[in-house]
């Protein structure tokens, strides 16, 4: 664990000399700073349109955030062959690919408070003090984006960067539109087509269930149940994954 | 691979099981807490992006921007189809609902001030959106207020306003609501139940007390206190 948790501090270290993560960090902040300009609305409109704006940069800025974070921390290593160096030493390939998941997660979770900081800070500017429900969305919208980072890393240890990045991009989408998809597959009447939607439906993350922002900011609360289903869900799709990325980098030929 | 591994990496594939079942649950879940999204396709590209990627809340604002725009520049009637479909993007925002009805039941209809059969017509529309509105926000004031207001106000149908406005006051709401239904029912021809909600207010010590013990008082004299 503590051969992990070093590779992990050295690749939150590494990836903090990554410029294009501050610059997605600024832009997320400048998103979320723009949504001020809605005073021209109703305070109850313009409170919205803040929550809105500012829960959409972070998930999104957040899941650029943990894409390319994640991807750096396996893809180049590989692609620069720092990784022979690593691995000479007494550092097993498990060590390796959790101390790289705990280091992407260290950089996700220091974006996260970042800019939940800036958007507390916001409402505050607004005298509105923050309540559970936001805390609520931004839990689950946090263990979204970690879950997003395993799995890049997962595919940056099989596939090439490229790949990786493209694919991840691809799950995100398909991740939030699953629910949509099951709807749709539920009017067929082919039982093979529906069979295999059920099984899509389980392997694919639902990145749908980590979405209760839009319902939280119209008012409507959510249960504690509900974030416990959805809590293990994450982080038992989580142990999947990075069981899945150390079985294919196990097999890697480096 | 050694077997040894392989056993392990299978038993991490199980886990698809807990996670299928657990899927199962959300969903559930989901159903129970109103947090389901029904399938839809939006008018307007950006919109309907964003709804793709999940960001439902976002679409919606872009539309209410849209229509504070047609709004303030006169097109009044293309001001519909957007609230229409914000609210069937966010059917539990009772802004949109509560601005839908007003938009219908009293700017459409001061609009069209010489047809009286068309007004009658956007009045009737105002009310069934409002009453749509209710459906999906049940457990809320709002817009039990907002279709009371507009039955008291706009269509003058007291024993209508004095339902609605009886169903705002079974859930938590600001003492404006009582007054307006004690109002309703003096207007409905219910004088003791005016009086009764009259001195709902004193008991509370809301700041319409003064104005409730003056309306007690002018009901019991006069038999009529509300202009």
């Amino acid at each position: 664990m503590r051969k992990s948790w070093l590779i992990g501090v050295n690749t939150f270290r590494e990836s903090m000399r990554n410029k294009t993560l501050y610059i997605l960090l600024v832009i997320a902040l400048i998103v979320i700073g723009a949504s001020k300009l809605f005073s021209f609305l109703t305070a109850e409109e313009e409170m919205k349109m803040i929550k809105d704006v500012s829960f959409a940069a972070i998930e999104f800025f957040g899941a650029l955030i943990a894409i390319f974070s994640a991807l750096g921390a396996v893809a180049k290593e590989i692609d620069r062959r720092t990784i022979y160096t690593l691995l000479t030493k007494p550092i097993s390939r498990n060590h390796f690919i959790f101390g790289k998941f705990i280091g992407v997660a260290l950089v996700v979770l220091l974006n996260f408070v970042l800019i939940s900081a800036f958007f507390f800070g916001l409402l505050l500017f607004k005298k509105t003090i923050p309540d559970i429900e936001i805390f609520k969305a931004l839990l689950l919208i946090f263990l979204e984006l970690i879950l997003m980072s395993s799995i890049t890393l997962a595919l940056a240890t099989v596939s090439s960067e490229a790949f990786a990045l493209i694919f991840s991009f691809f799950l995100y989408i398909v991740g939030n539109l699953t629910s949509y998809g099951k709807q749709m597959v539920e009017r067929a009447d082919n039982i093979i087509m529906k069979g295999l939607a059920d099984m899509l439906y389980t392997v694919v993350p639902n990145y749908a269930n980590f979405n209760i922002r839009d319902k939280i900011v119209v008012g409507v609360p959510v249960s504690w149940l509900y974030l416990l289903k959805v809590g293990s869900y994450g982080i038992i799709y989580m142990v999947v994954v990075l069981c899945l990325a150390l079985y294919f980098f196990q097999k890697r030929e480096i | 691979m050694r077997p040894r591994h392989a056993k392990k990496y299978l038993l991490a594939l199980l886990l698809f099981i807990p996670i299928g079942l657990l899927q199962v649950g959300i969903d559930y879940q989901r159903k129970v807490e109103d947090l389901e999204s029904d399938l839809l396709l939006l008018p307007g590209q950006v919109a309907g992006n964003l709804v793709l990627g999940g960001f439902k809340g976002l679409a919606a604002d872009l539309l209410w921007l849209n229509m504070e725009e047609y709004w303030h520049s006169g097109h009044h009637h293309k001001v519909l189809p957007l609230l229409e479909t914000i609210s069937w993007l966010q059917p539990n925002y009772v802004l949109v609902w509560a601005i839908g009805g007003w938009h219908m039941a009293y700017n459409i209809y001061a609009a069209i001030e010489d047809d009286p059969e068309q007004q009658a017509y956007w009045y009737d529309q105002g009310t069934r959106f409002l009453k749509k509105g209710i459906y999906y926000n049940p457990d809320k004031y709002d817009l039990y207020f907002e279709l009371g207001w507009t039955y008291y106000h706009k269509g003058k149908d007291y024993p209508n306003a004095v339902t609605y406005l009886a169903r705002a006051v079974q859930y938590s709401s600001p003492d404006y609501v009582t007054d307006v239904l004690a109002h309703a029912y003096e207007k409905a021809g219910d004088i003791p139940m005016a009086i009764e909600t009259w001195q709902v207010l004193i008991d509370k010590k809301s700041s319409f007390s003064d104005i409730a013990v003056r309306m007690i008082h002018d009901l019991k004299t006069k038999g009529k206190a509300t202009p």
